[in-house]
């Protein structure tokens, strides 16, 4: 095809269908939703004891871990077995510039946590957090990890220390005053911080350009539908990209000021609604997982955290690829969900009630976990979707409410 | 041939470039003026927002950070109740188990 046509579809064509993996809503508060993926149609449901919480970031949409249908993060997990289930932080209204970060990080996401623990016939959940929502979920882990199965964090920042990004530097200027922004403001709107993540890299939207230009170019003979993949794929993550929401003004104070500036989660001295959030405390099984090119989290202010926690059953991945396109892209499909599958998988009951059914008694301290941190490199050959332990039989959605 | 020449030159620059502006994205130079304006442009609209406010205030008709603040009451106190909710299940659901 002609690379201008090429293009010229990309512009006409309508927006890619984001975020279509049939979910119900489980529950609503203020803004935010829970939703509940449903089994694939036909499937005998969920083949997983402990169901997986997703925690987005505040700042973006949810469906950044459900993209497109065949390249959906959501959509792989459902299939692979897993009840999955994922935060809608939702767009805040003008009223929640007062909105603070124990109402985020303590009331609203322990609440999801708990109401997907209690769902789960174990009372305790798996939980994924991306970015900003993976440092919230670790802050509450610190605090409160009674429903929690395990943590799993996706390029989420712990130390805003040592190696320091251009976001650190412009936030620790003594005349950048975020009061004044709250103030004007009340929430920070989406279009200064996307400024902000623009003014990372200003060449980024020119390079991108050209990337897709040379794309269109270069014609693949032995697979025609590239393109069209390719486009698909590109639109949907810029259509994300740019569906930005703004940051809860009182929320956005604490972050700046006590993380960022003060560097107090890594100090011990952060608070979650009075009480201190050490990660020492920290002892669910953690995997950790860091992109070397990620100009938004330095992966070393992310990978610091296996370091930090108490849990003896510890893992740090370092991938390469940057912050979004390593999580959703189809390598990611390949190689980054299977593992996070697999890491669910292996930690689907606790110990000792694994260790009762495999081997009849219930004093070992054997588990098949990976003890001690380890520096794992990309697998060659993605490993494959873990067989599921047990068959279950498929459980009725408890919806409030219908579809989204 | 011709685009893949082109190409190799544009990522060069491209990456040059990125790591100038990186550069002077971290200088206290560039970051001094910058964040003295935006704190400039934020106390300016603060100030515009308080007198607007003021003015409407005084009209007695209640102001936007008036119902902001009681939005956002009435969204705390259905979290509150859904904390009661949730610790009224729990209490029901441990009176039962003994």
């Amino acid at each position: 095809m002609n690379p201008f046509a090429k293009l010229a579809g990309m512009v006409t064509k309508p927006k890619p269908p984001v975020g279509t993996t049939p979910a119900d809503v489980i529950h609503r508060e203020n803004k935010w939703r829970l939703l509940r993926y449903r089994p694939a149609a036909g499937s005998a449901g969920p083949r997983f004891e402990t169901p997986v919480l997703l925690v987005p970031s505040l700042i973006n949409r949810h469906y950044v871990m459900d993209l497109l249908p065949g390249k959906s993060m959501a959509e792989d997990l459902v299939k692979a077995g897993h009840d999955v289930y994922c935060l809608d932080w939702g767009t805040p209204g003008d009223e929640d510039r007062h909105l603070t970060f124990d109402d985020v990080c303590d009331r609203y996401l322990g609440r999801a946590i708990r109401k997907v623990a209690k769902l789960s016939p174990r009372g305790k959940t798996h939980v994924l957090g991306y970015c900003l929502g993976g440092t919230m979920s670790t802050i509450h882990a610190a605090v409160h990890q009674e429903h929690i199965a395990s943590l799993l964090v996706l390029a989420a920042p712990v130390s805003f220390e040592g190696e320091v990004g251009l976001l650190e530097t412009w936030t620790r200027m003594p005349s950048f005053n975020v009061g004044d922004i709250v103030e004007a403001f009340g929430n920070v709107p989406w279009q200064l911080m996307q400024s902000a993540f623009t003014m990372l890299r200003p060449t980024l939207a020119l390079s991108k350009a050209v990337h897709v230009v040379d794309k269109a170019v270069k014609d693949d003979p032995i697979n025609a539908n590239k393109w069209e993949e390719f486009s698909e794929g590109f639109r949907a993550l810029e259509t994300w990209g740019n569906d930005n929401v703004s940051f809860p003004g009182a929320c956005y104070v604490r972050y700046i000021e006590e993380l960022y500036r003060k560097d107090s989660l890594m100090k011990g001295t952060f608070t979650l609604s009075g009480k201190a959030a050490r990660l020492e405390k920290i002892t669910v099984p953690t995997m950790c997982i860091v992109f070397e090119h990620d100009n938004i989290v330095p992966w070393q202010n992310a990978a610091v955290l296996v370091d930090q926690i108490g849990s003896t059953d510890k893992e740090l991945l370092k991938l390469p690829g940057g912050h979004v396109g390593a999580v959703v892209s189809r390598g990611a499909q390949k190689a980054l969900w299977p593992r996070m599958s697999a890491f669910w998988a292996k930690r689907d009951a606790d110990v000792k009630v694994r260790v009762t059914a495999e081997h009849g008694h219930a004093n070992g301290h054997a588990n098949g976990h990976t003890n001690g941190a380890a520096v794992a490199a990309e697998p060659a050959s993605a490993p494959a979707m873990p067989p599921p332990p047990r068959a279950k039989k498929a459980k009725k959605s408890p919806t409030r409410s219908g579809g989204r | 041939m011709i685009w893949d020449t082109w190409k190799k030159g544009f990522d060069a620059w491209e990456n040059a470039t990125a790591k100038y502006t990186e550069h002077w994205m971290k200088s206290p130079l560039v970051l001094g003026p910058t964040g003295a304006l935006l704190g400039g442009a934020m106390k300016a609209k603060a100030a515009y927002d308080k007198a607007a406010s003021q003015w409407v205030g005084s009209l007695g008709m209640a102001t936007k950070r008036d119902q902001e603040r009681a939005l956002h009451t009435l969204n705390q106190l259905e979290s509150r109740l859904l904390d009661l909710e949730e610790r009224l299940v729990d209490a029901t659901t441990s009176h039962k188990k003994d």
